[in-house]
């Protein structure tokens, strides 16, 4: 028994859950069939392939590890090259201890965590903290304008009041130079 | 005296790396010239067994179309 790994890429016209319901019919039973043990499994999905293989631009993969006697996959070989809807596949031996199994959806997370600390960095050198002290500023600002207006509406009540306690104390004194 | 020229280190026997992946495509752009060939070891400072690791790596992945082989492909 000796361990390896398969990985598939399936035609673009089936779906997604067709695809993935194909490589467990053509791949995996027929592994199960020859008295091999599948130990992990992971469908990846549809895409894009990086050069065209005959004129399709996409597909999608499966990546599969089992363990299974070297002279059956000699016949399994030869099933799966007979498959129309298989477009290519690849079968490496591989060592438990110094290869783990990563799954597709955890590799990608990793790189788009990386991606996005990458670019936190470069945004911290280009405008640092600038743009933190600037609307405090602002509010300063409108707070003064706010008082300017309040005092500009206040002034001519003041005005007014003075005017009258003006007229009043001329009223009085008139009235008491009379009397 | 002339100065030293600079000592290249290999990453991967920093960081005690045993088998190369040919499954992320990302970490083997790096080791890829502008023409999607492989770099030599005298530009990117591998030792000769990571290098080894790495090119056959790269092979597995242009055969499954997670790499290109070529920058400009023909119609």
């Amino acid at each position: 028994m000796k361990n390896y790994e398969i990985m598939a890429i399936v035609q673009n016209s089936l779906d997604k859950k067709a695809a993935e319901k194909f490589c467990q019919d053509a791949i995996l039973e027929r592994i199960k069939k020859a008295k091999g043990k599948i130990t992990f499994e992971d469908f990846w999905g549809e895409r894009g392939f990086a050069y065209k293989i005959n004129k399709m631009k996409w597909g999608s993969y499966f990546v599969a590890r089992f363990e299974i006697d070297p002279a059956a996959l000699l016949t399994i070989k030869t099933e799966l090259n007979i498959e129309n809807d298989l477009v290519r596949f690849l079968i490496t031996s591989v060592d438990k201890n110094t290869t783990p199994s990563r799954k597709y959806a955890d590799m990608k997370s990793e790189y788009e965590a990386q991606e996005k600390a990458m670019m936190d960095e470069k945004d911290a050198v280009k405008n640092p903290k600038k743009e933190n002290v600037k609307p405090e500023k602002l509010t300063t600002v409108v707070k003064k304008d706010k008082v300017d207006i309040e005092k500009t509406k206040e002034s001519p009540k003041e005005s007014s009041k003075d005017e009258l306690d003006k007229k009043l104390d001329d009223i009085i004194s008139e009235s008491s130079q009379e009397l | 005296m002339p100065p030293k020229p600079k000592k290249y280190i290999c990453i991967f026997c920093k960081n005690g790396t045993k088998h190369i992946d040919y499954k992320d495509p990302k970490l083997l752009a790096g080791f890829i010239t502008y023409y999607r060939s492989i770099q030599s070891r005298f530009h990117t400072g591998n030792c000769l067994k990571h290098q080894k690791m790495i090119a056959s790596a790269i092979k597995k992945a242009r055969q499954m179309a997670l790499m290109p082989s070529v920058r400009y492909e023909s119609k």
